[in-house]
């Protein structure tokens, strides 16, 4: 996002408080703080919101039987489907509603299903049924013939998270939180007025309070302000997505097992693809978002055993994500606690499902400001609306020829697959789509199944006509990932 | 919405669709239009900035642009409309389209033929599976060729090759050209997927290294590309892990093959042989649907542009029959079927009616072969290689000797 007018090297402002990470759940965050009269900003080290964990997982709106009973986590999804409709109706994103089946492929596992039911209805949540392969098969008629029994849990829902940061950034920023983006947090001192310095590659911060929601970096963060018992356990995640031609195949959350090594998991995304996850391997590495090839194959067969008729020739791209789980709490909960050593800094430690979990998250940590003395008065012109733009391939008729007439540009369809028009890329370049990446997860260009081979080339004209930037500078997301070396004989 | 009318709509403004544009407007079609959604008519051919085209059709060696141009001024000086940045959304049953375009909005067209000349794309990483990182630097060889022949920009300086088709070896010299350095071209079969001429110009002429049963097994780097690990693979394709080897590059350019683009067809309800990934059709190019035609590589990829155009004349023949209502469906169709060391064969049914080429191709390469039809016709060609199609003319009388009761021909090859 552009946030370059506000940052300037040797750069000293005061804050009431600062967001380290906009991922969904620092977004989540800033947006609930933007209710109140305070100067905050939100810091993110990626020139995007979503571009951490957030962009990669599967994206569904969880219901709480995943989750142990007496956790912090239960409570926190509890209800979830319902905030996000919500959300999505003020921030105008999409939500789709899907519904999910859990199955069970032998009589053996009936008995998990019915200790998923109560799970859920321990923590409050209701609508919980166990079905039949005859009405297995009425839903899904796509499923294995194997399915003896399932699940079935009515109102959950599937998001496109990247999507969502922005969105909840941008309407953080429409009521005065300031974003700074491209911008690491390198440390955390304590200033002698009681006060933190937050020291960033691009300037420092002092700040009453701080809100530390970096994601897998969580803990180096937390390191600064020298709480050392802060410890997260990493694992990766592989995914694989597939084209829309093959889209009919599934239309709820389809669950099988779950192991140390997979989640067997085939489900709608929110633009209309399948997702079949997720394979996972150990890593130390936090920047490792490689797909290894004994991974997919896994991923493969654990599709097929779902849905036999999936098959890898339709699948369109896959990726990884890392999960982070925390040694501080039993039964993998989050821990979202205050400092042990500094006082108005909040820790958020939230594996999955923590997308799920995330507008909870946000009311639980801004009463835990609240707690520690951060003034929160409303203040009373807070605009709880957010303006997406119009999408040209969902727009019905008459709205495609309005837009068109208002700007012709939406006339001209730039990615193909995804039918994107140029009116829409260039809009997103305007309010902060700075990367091909960052164009690619808010406008779809590039997303389906020719993965950018036609509209990259264009793409990149736009942005770099729209940054009023040399072509050579343009990236595919951020640092040195530039895409081009430029004009020839240059 | 109300809609316009029109003889015959052609979708793409390639060689296939311009000759079959211009063949139409020969045979007497009037109301004709031609939907482009890029800027410029020509199709693939405008990036093709090497030579090699047009041997048969012209008599004379061309580029690719030359070769478009030649099409684009038979079509101006026919008259013909062909609407740029016009991109067709929808493709009906009832031979209706939607269109959409800066100038005109998006319109809707009742049709009384439709010709599909959309082309085809590339095979992208996502479909191939390749483990590793996702940097910037990774191209499709199509995408490298457009940066270059079209944008006037360089992809990268060092490079590695995945894969020996044609633009993938087209680009490897044309990289050279440009002053990078291709490291090496892989393939994982143990032979090149392209054209010997494009093996021999491209990569030996420049001593450019090619690796076959060779492939990439991973890709490294965080932003920009950093380099692969090359392995070589066992007879089952899967990289042999004692042969891996780093090799330093920041560009990957990917020549792992071309489909058929049929999303639209398919929404014409137009069905589609797995084997060629392009519609079913009969030599007049007319598909399941009638009234809708395909040709091009819209209908199978094709290795040159003078068949493409060739194809493109068929269809408009036929289109041109349906127009003026004199094409009747008969019951005496023939199925053409793959046999025996045949991998695909376009097209796949026939009249009987009139003389019909079939383009074929072999399954694995081989020395001197024998293709037969089943009982009727036989032809021996010297080599044949699945990279380089097979043509061959069944000639009308030839369908005499066919009992009535034959209504399927095998279609195979064997070594001669
Ligand atoms: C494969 C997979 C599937 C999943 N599926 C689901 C699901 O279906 N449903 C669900 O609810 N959950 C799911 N999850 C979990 C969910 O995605 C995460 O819990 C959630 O996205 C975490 O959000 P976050 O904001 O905490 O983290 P992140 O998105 O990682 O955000 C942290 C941000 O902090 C920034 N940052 C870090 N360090 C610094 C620094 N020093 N300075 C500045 N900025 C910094 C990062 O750039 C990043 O943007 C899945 C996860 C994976 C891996």
């Amino acid at each position: 996002m552009n946030s370059d007018v506000l940052v300037q090297d040797g750069y000293l402002e005061e804050y009431d408080v600062v967001v380290i990470g906009a991922g969904i759940i620092g977004s989540m965050i800033a947006r609930e703080l933007s209710r109140f009269q305070i100067r905050g900003a939100l810091i993110d080290k990626e020139p995007f919101p979503g571009f951490g964990v957030t962009k990669s997982g599967m994206a569904q709106i969880h219901s709480t039987d995943f989750c142990p009973p007496g956790t912090l986590k239960g409570k926190l999804c509890l209800d979830a489907p319902e905030r996000f409709k919500r959300l999505a109706d003020q921030l105008d994103v999409t939500y789709k509603e899907v519904d999910e089946l859990w199955l069970a492929l032998d009589p053996s596992q009936i008995a998990n299903l019915e200790a998923a039911k109560e799970r859920g209805e321990g923590h409050g949540a209701t609508g919980y049924e166990i079905i039949d392969a005859k009405k297995i098969r009425e839903l899904e008629p796509h499923v294995t013939e194997k399915a003896v029994a399932a699940l079935y849990i009515r109102g959950l829902g599937v998001i496109h998270p990247a999507e969502w940061s922005f969105a909840l950034t941008e309407n953080a920023v429409q009521n005065n939180i300031e974003p700074h983006f491209d911008t690491s947090v390198l440390n955390i001192q304590k200033t002698e007025k009681g006060k933190y310095r937050v020291l960033t590659s691009k300037g420092s911060f002092n700040t009453n309070f701080i809100v530390n929601a970096a994601g897998l970096f969580a803990d180096e963060i937390a390191w600064m302000v020298q709480d050392h018992h802060i410890r997260l356990t990493l694992k990766k995640g592989s995914v694989a997505i597939f084209d829309k031609s093959v889209s009919h195949l599934v239309r709820h959350m389809i669950f099988g097992t779950f192991s140390e090594s997979h989640s067997q998991n085939v489900a709608p995304t929110a633009h209309g693809n399948l997702i079949l996850g997720i394979h996972y391997t150990k890593t130390e590495n936090k920047n490792d978002t490689s797909v290894e090839r004994e991974g997919l194959g896994k991923i493969i067969k654990l599709g097929k055993e779902l849905v036999p008729e999936l098959s890898e020739r339709d699948i369109i791209t896959t990726f990884s994500g890392i999960m982070a789980a925390n040694t501080m709490t039993n039964n993998g909960d989050f821990y979202i606690q205050p400092s042990e050593h500094a006082p108005g800094v909040i820790h958020v430690i939230a594996g999955a499902p923590g997308l799920t979990a995330a507008p909870g998250i946000a009311e639980l940590v801004v009463g835990m400001l609240a707690d520690a003395g951060m003034d929160v008065k409303e203040i009373k012109e807070f605009n709880e609306k957010r303006r997406g733009w119009p999408r040209f391939s969902t727009a019905r008729l008459d709205k495609q020829k309005e837009m068109i007439t208002q700007n012709p540009k939406y006339g001209h369809i730039i990615c193909r697959c995804e039918k994107v028009s140029e009116g829409e890329i260039t809009k997103a370049i305007h309010r902060g789509a700075s990367t091909l990446d960052a164009v690619k997860h808010v406008t779809r260009a590039g997303m389906g199944r020719c993965q950018g081979g036609v509209c990259e080339p264009m793409v990149l004209g736009l942005l770099s006509k729209g940054l009023g930037i040399p072509i050579e500078k343009v990236t595919k997301k951020g640092k040195e990932s530039f895409v081009t070396e430029g004009v020839m004989g240059k | 919405m109300k809609r316009d009318s029109l003889e015959l709509a052609v979708i793409g403004s390639g060689p296939a669709g311009l000759a079959a544009a211009v063949k139409a407007r020969q045979e007497g079609i009037k109301n004709l239009v031609v939907f482009e959604r890029d800027e410029r008519p020509g199709g693939i051919l405008r990036q093709c900035i090497h030579s090699g085209f047009g041997l048969e059709k012209f008599n004379e060696e061309l580029t690719g642009p030359e070769y478009a141009n030649r099409y684009i001024k038979m079509a101006g000086d026919h008259g013909i409309d062909i609407e740029l940045n016009s991109t067709v959304l929808e493709l009906d049953k009832d031979r209706s389209i939607r269109v959409v375009s800066e100038k005109k909005g998006v319109r809707d067209y009742a049709c009384n033929a439709i010709i599909l000349a959309m082309g085809c794309r590339e095979r992208t990483r996502g479909s191939l599976d390749i483990p590793g990182t996702r940097p910037a630097g990774i191209f499709t060889a199509g995408q490298a060729q457009r940066l270059i022949n079209i944008e006037g920009l360089v992809p990268g300086r060092e490079v590695v090759i995945l894969g020996s088709g044609d633009i993938g070896m087209i680009m490897a010299r044309r990289l050279t050209l440009e002053g990078a350095k291709v490291k090496a071209v892989l393939e994982i079969l143990p032979y090149t997927n392209g054209l010997i001429r494009n093996e021999i110009q491209c990569l030996r002429d420049f001593n450019i290294p090619l690796m076959l049963e060779h492939t990439v097994a991973k890709v490294h780097g965080e932003y920009r590309l950093e380099g692969v690990t090359i392995a070589q693979v066992d007879h089952r394709r899967n990289p042999i892990e004692k042969t891996e080897r780093f090799r330093s590059c920041e560009t990957l350019v990917l020549s792992v093959g071309l489909i058929p683009e049929n999303e639209l067809s398919k929404t014409g309800g137009v069905l589609i042989d797995p084997r060629s990934n392009g519609p079913y059709v009969d030599e007049l190019m007319e598909t399941s649907v009638p009234g809708l035609f395909a040709c091009g590589n819209v209908l199978h990829v094709n290795d040159m542009a003078d068949n493409v155009s060739l194809e493109g004349e068929l269809a408009a023949e036929g289109a041109r029959l349906r127009i003026t209502g004199q094409r009747s469906v008969s019951d005496q169709m023939v199925d053409l079927k793959a046999g025996l060391g045949i991998s695909q064969i376009v097209p796949q049914r026939c009249s009987k009616k009139q003389d019909v080429w079939l383009n074929l191709r072999v399954k694995k390469p081989m020395g001197k072969i024998k293709v037969k039809v089943g009982d009727i016709r036989q032809k021996t060609f010297v080599c044949a290689r699945p990279a380089e199609m097979v043509r061959l003319k069944i000639p009308k009388k030839a369908f005499e000797a066919l009992g009535p009761d034959i209504t399927t021909l095998q279609v195979s090859c064997e070594e001669a």
